[in-house]
């Protein structure tokens, strides 16, 4: 066999490699994405009995295309509007306070020696492991003595999800490592202070990071459909949108609502997921960059 | 007794010895904790304090068809913790006071000056910038973390549930009679259940983390291949199932795969199937539905991670491996995947401690069931340690044996996290793949 | 080092906050301390302290007399979503009729009965002061103290005026708990006539769905449509109470011959390829007959158009073919008002919920909603005699026992039996003694819970 050939045969293979491959990849966003499309299709059936019916159907394409179901969320009929913009003001504070209480955190355990750190740093990883719903009643009892709960309920839960966040350190931590201590080293000699070289060199530097603790943040609080329900405790205006939707599939008092929660979902979909494309990469820097250090 | 009199002051008000000495700031700061502390134990630590032994006795009583309450167990233990926290934080408090004078006496002794106030400030922004970075951080975990940790373990050793529910009723300590229930194996014993739950919480964890490990970096591999293209089209339509709020997601998938659902509809429409399959329904079949839809979730994650690391993986490995003639079954088993788990040992860690722990995925999918009379207290065939918790926490308000069951995932987490933690390549060895 | 003291110092204050967030409550509990001997350490919520304010204007004065004159607060309503508005809008007329209370705000929110009654347990405290829940779990509430007993002075006129079912209902021990709302808790069937031709015998039901490739919805792994066979073929599942909602004893004959036929027939049915687990109309697809109650009868309407009928609900044979009426629970609505630690505000609840209950709301809500009402003079107005699905159900009430008190564990419970039968654990090729080891497991699972 001379060498030409079997470059071409490789090239063959290759190509046909390539092929598989590509179905393969097809075959897969098929199954990946038709949860979605289903989500999509559904929600422009009409809850409306004269026109379509808003429960289980066994069929996908809606025979009329509607409205209907969007229109009922903004109509004001319930208050979704009100749930999605408490969802919006909850993700916004969590986000911001918790990526400052990170940083925080996780700049003091990389760059900071003192004594007591490595018990601290243990000691988040034992508390790591209860079960957070074993503290739910008592976080609830908590909120309630200072007043946040129902009709509070909102900065309760911006509270409680900013109090703990000190212990997701882990990843921020890891990119800190990344940076070389002798920058700090050199901006120390020069009698920069810690909080300075934290403010001026080491945040600008860390863009990424606080762009990937952010946008984790911002996510959490828009599937917290079991905290949220606790601390709202029956009061419709405090409910995020998960809570409030959660209902639709799973009480009976709302029966054919399911195209309506489709549309929900559709509405929280689009814009966070527009949010996480627009930061895949500082996502992707972060997951690979924090999470598999040891 | 050691130390002069502005020492011996100290003993019985904080932060007096600092402010004679002219640290203003310091003193004034130990001064304020102990008014703070004296305030709060006579205002309301003592007296939740000095019922902590019964958690309550007073009963809740009508007057005419008034109601008024009785002791309040719950805030008693509640608070009663919070009291200890605060006692021992300021003894330790204290004890810091006591040394700070001593400190400061031993420098003035020996002629030495006393940092300014100013200075003590300004150190909080340098040497000591840590404990400004993060008092508050470990603040808030200590109040919303660790004392309702503490709380709930207590309740573990009370009788609190539906029969003794605050404000009406009192409860009280009951010793380790829960824990004895849990583990009873009698016709109503919870032992069986407790044993079957925690096998499926394995076994569950166990498969959820590698098959989706291995298919997300077999999936990774799919999309670095040289040559193809519109990689960035591919990873972003995975992508989606993490950008989506898993309460949609599931809850669309869930109704997918009803035994009445789009799936079984279309199956039967098309004549493939007679009678619909039973998805959720079949206790084994309901657990492998929840893995294959779990595959669904976990893919895209571990193949942005996957994908990351290979590009990592020197290309010169592969070359040198390519000259003697490996074929690309031989460089994953002997490169990629040798590196891959090295580098990512303690990521296959937590992922399977989350999976222990995935609440979503099962709640959202099945809530645990089927049920069956084979399973004691409401558990069904799919619920997790955590999931059957929270069905006792919420729908049966149950709290002591939910209490119980969550000291058993600590353990059960701990003991994992002890036995895997020191074995991993990574933690043995940093430099080791150098 | 030393300086290690500064950050606890931080922490430490920001403790002192939290505490001076609690001790503001304490401070107004020693106030009424000293005014009721009992509360030693009362612990209420910011809200509740004007309660306690008001407590102590009127304790000099005797209590339930002085009714209502010019106190304030606010009554919280928890009602499902569906009578949100109906319920705001006849408080805001019992308000306007009654000036008396006109200092009271009612606010309505929508807690649903299946939420309702885990919320008022875990919270009583921050619960509603009036609430709807389905009568299942009235034994619940009431040992965890957030059912008031019914007013006195006007317990005889609601006795009176309501059907008997729905007062033992809302009867606990000898203490009646509740106002009954409606008594329409109850089931039957549903079925579009182009598909089932015969609606009176399950076999023949079922086989219609099958020939027709529709589905036939029954909730077998629920304690409260499961019943319909095991009541149907004579077995009995009764609980006793005490005056505090404790179970002093269960009566249960599953673990006998009637119970095998029950759960044998249980099996067939789940063995169809028509059955489906399910009674809401609006979460079934594809259906032909489903087994649900009123609250569904405007939504079986737009499924079924213009096939849509019902009809009670259908006998079953055993294997020796002697048939027998599914039967089942008759079961009620109620409306409960919260213990009040404050008279006025009782009395305040007290009458509002009497007037929720009374014969024209619940004629009102009929009208509105369409759920059945329980007072006797509004069953027999003509537009409910008039109704097909309130008639169907009267029919079958003529088969169901009315359903009593009930631990919350025997639903769970009776979930796992049905998701046996429906999982497999049992099947129609089970022994006859495996049916009946499951069913004296059930049994003594049903025992245990008296004690």
């Amino acid at each position: 066999m001379s060498k030409g050939n079997s470059n071409a045969g490789m090239r063959k293979n290759k190509k046909t490699d390539l092929t598989i491959s590509y179905i393969a990849l097809v075959v897969i966003s098929i199954i990946w994405l038709f949860p979605f499309v289903g989500l999509l299709l559904q929600s422009f059936r009409s809850y409306d009995p004269k026109v379509e019916y808003g429960g289980m159907v066994d069929y996908l394409i809606p025979k009329t295309f509607s409205l209907d179901n969007y229109r009922f969320l903004f109509s004001g009929e319930t208050n979704f509007l009100k749930w999605y913009g408490n969802t919006m003001i909850i993700a916004f504070f969590v986000a911001l306070f918790q990526t400052v209480v990170i940083l925080c955190v996780a700049y003091t355990l990389s760059r900071m020696r003192f004594k007591g750190r490595t018990f601290l740093m243990r000691f988040w990883l034992v508390l790591g492991m209860f079960p957070g719903f074993l503290t739910m009643i008592c976080l609830y009892f908590l909120l309630k003595q200072l007043g946040l709960t129902q009709e509070g309920a909102i900065p309760g839960l911006i509270l409680v999800g900013v109090a703990s966040s000190g212990m997701l350190y882990y990843v921020s931590k890891g990119y800190f490592d990344t940076i070389p201590r002798a920058l700090d080293e050199a901006a120390m000699i020069d009698g920069a202070s810690r909080a300075r070289i934290f403010f001026t060199m080491t945040l600008p530097m860390s863009k990424p990071i606080i762009i990937y603790t952010a946008l984790v943040a911002f996510m959490g609080p828009w599937c917290d459909y079991i905290f949220a329900s606790y601390i709202a405790f029956g009061h419709d205006e405090s409910y995020n949108v998960a809570v409030a939707m959660t209902r639709w599939v799973w009480t009976n008092d709302y029966q054919g609502y399911f195209t309506r929660f489709c549309a929900g979902g559709i509405m929280i979909a689009v814009p966070v997921t527009i949010l996480f494309m627009l930061l895949q990469n500082y996502y992707v820097e972060g997951v690979t960059g924090g999470s598999v250090k040891g | 007794m050691k130390g002069d009199i502005k020492t011996k002051l100290s003993f019985l008000i904080m932060g007096i010895g600092q402010i004679m000495r002219g640290q203003i700031v310091k003193g004034l700061a130990f001064l304020i904790s102990e008014i703070f502390f004296i305030l709060y134990m006579v205002k309301f630590g003592a007296s939740y304090l000095s019922k902590l032994p019964t958690l309550g006795t007073v009963e809740t009583v009508k007057q005419g068809r008034k109601t008024v309450y009785g002791d309040n167990s719950f805030l008693i233990l509640l608070f009663g913790i919070l009291t200890i926290i605060v006692i021992l934080v300021f003894i330790f408090l204290w004890y810091l006071n006591i040394k700070d004078n001593l400190h400061d006496e031993e420098l003035l002794k020996k002629g030495k000056e006393l940092p300014s106030n100013k200075k003590v400030l300004y150190s909080l922004l340098d040497e000591n910038f840590d404990k400004t970075l993060l008092a508050a951080p470990v603040t808030g975990i200590f109040v919303f973390t660790v004392l309702p940790i503490i709380f709930m373990i207590c309740v573990a050793f009370t009788n609190y549930d539906k029969n003794h529910q605050s404000p009406t009723n009192l409860f009280t300590w009951v010793g380790l009679k829960n824990f004895k229930e849990l583990f009873s194996f009698g016709s109503h014993g919870m032992g069986s259940t407790f044993f079957q739950v925690l096998l499926w919480t394995l076994v569950w964890a166990f498969f959820a983390t590698f098959i989706d490990y291995f298919l997300g970096l077999g999936v990774a591999m799919l999309i670095n291949k040289n040559g193809l293209r519109f990689k960035k089209l591919w990873r972003t339509i995975l992508v989606m199932t993490i950008a989506v709020p898993q309460f949609v997601s599931l809850l669309y998938i869930m109704k997918l795969f009803a035994n009445d659902g789009l799936l079984n509809g279309y199956l039967i429409k098309w004549g493939l199937i007679d009678s619909p399959i039973q998805f959720w329904v079949d206790p084994m079949l309901a657990r492998v539905t929840i893995l294959v839809v779990n595959i669904w979730i976990g893919i895209p994650y571990m193949m942005l991670i996957a994908t990351g690391i290979l590009m990592n993986i020197p290309e010169d490995l592969y070359e040198s491996a390519r000259v003697d003639g490996a074929t690309g079954w031989q460089m994953f088993k002997n490169i990629t995947l040798p590196y891959m788990l090295f580098v990512t040992g303690p990521f296959l860690l937590t992922q399977f401690i989350g999976n222990l722990n995935n609440f979503n995925v099962i709640y959202l999918l099945t809530q645990g069931k089927p049920q069956s009379m084979k399973l004691a207290n409401n558990a069904g065939s799919t619920d997790l340690l955590v999931t059957w918790l929270y069905k006792m926490t919420v729908n049966d308000t149950n709290y002591k044996m939910a209490a119980v069951l969550g000291i058993m995932v600590f353990v059960v987490t701990a003991v994992i996290m002890l036995v895997v933690y020191n074995r991993l390549p990574s933690v043995k060895d940093e430099e080791g793949f150098q | 080092m030393k300086k290690k003291a500064l950050s606890l110092l931080l922490a430490m204050t920001m403790v002192g906050t939290l505490m001076t967030g609690c001790g503001g409550a304490t401070k107004s509990d020693e106030s009424t301390e000293a005014k009721t001997e009992a509360a030693e350490d009362k612990d209420t919520e910011a809200a509740e302290d004007k309660d306690a304010e008001a407590t102590d204007e009127s304790e000099e004065a005797t209590p339930s007399t002085t009714v209502g004159d010019g106190s304030e607060g606010e009554i919280k309503v928890w009602v499902a979503d569906a009578v949100v508005d109906f319920t705001a809008k006849e408080a805001e007329q019992f308000l306007n009729d009654n000036p008396d209370y006109a200092g009271y705000k009612v606010t309505v929110e929508a807690v649903g009965e299946g939420d309702v009654a885990g919320n008022m347990i875990t919270d009583v405290e921050s619960g509603a002061d009036i609430y709807v829940f389905a009568q299942d779990q009235i034994s619940r509430l009431v040992s965890a103290g957030a059912l008031e007993t019914v007013n006195p002075d006007v317990i005889d006129d609601v006795k009176s005026a309501n059907d008997e079912g729905s007062v033992k209902a809302a009867t606990v021990g000898g203490e009646m708990y509740a106002y009954p709302l409606t008594s329409d808790n109850g089931y039957f069937l549903y079925y579009d006539k182009s598909v089932v031709k015969d609606p009176s015998t399950l076999e023949g039901i079922v086989a219609d769905c099958e020939a027709a490739g529709k589905n036939f919805y029954m909730e077998i792994n629920n304690g409260w449509y499961q019943t319909a066979f095991f009541f149907g073929t004579g077995c009995e599942l009764t609980y006793d109470t005490d005056d505090s909602g404790n179970f002093t004893k269960a009566n249960v004959t599953y673990a006998s011959d009637e119970g095998v036929a029950a759960l044998k027939a249980m099996i067939a049915l789940s063995e169809s390829k028509a059955f489906q687990n399910g009674s809401a109309m609006g979460e079934a697809t594809n259906v032909g007959a489903i087994i649900d109650g009123t609250w569904d009868s405007s939504t079986a309407q737009d499924v079924f158009g213009d096939n849509f009928a019902c009809a009670k609900l259908p006998t079953f044979k055993d294997a020796n073919g002697t048939e027998y009426q599914m039967s089942g629970f008759g079961g009620f609505k109620l409306l409960g008002v919260k213990p009040q630690t404050d008279d006025n505000k009782l009395a305040a609840c007290d009458a509002l919920a009497n007037f929720l209950a009374s014969e024209q709301v619940q004629l009102d809500r009929y009208t509105e909603v369409g759920w059945g009402p329980s007072n006797l003079n509004a069953q027999a107005s003509d537009a409910v005699k008039s109704d097909v699905a309130l008639s169907a159900l009267a029919e079958q009430l003529k088969y169901t026992i009315p359903q009593g008190q009930y631990p919350g564990d025997y639903w769970t419970l009776a979930t796992s039996l049905g998701d046996s039968v429906r999982n497999g654990d049992i099947t129609s090729s089970s022994t006859d003694e495996e049916l009946m080891e499951t069913l004296k497991q059930f049994q003594e699972t049903c025992e245990s819970y008296a004690n």
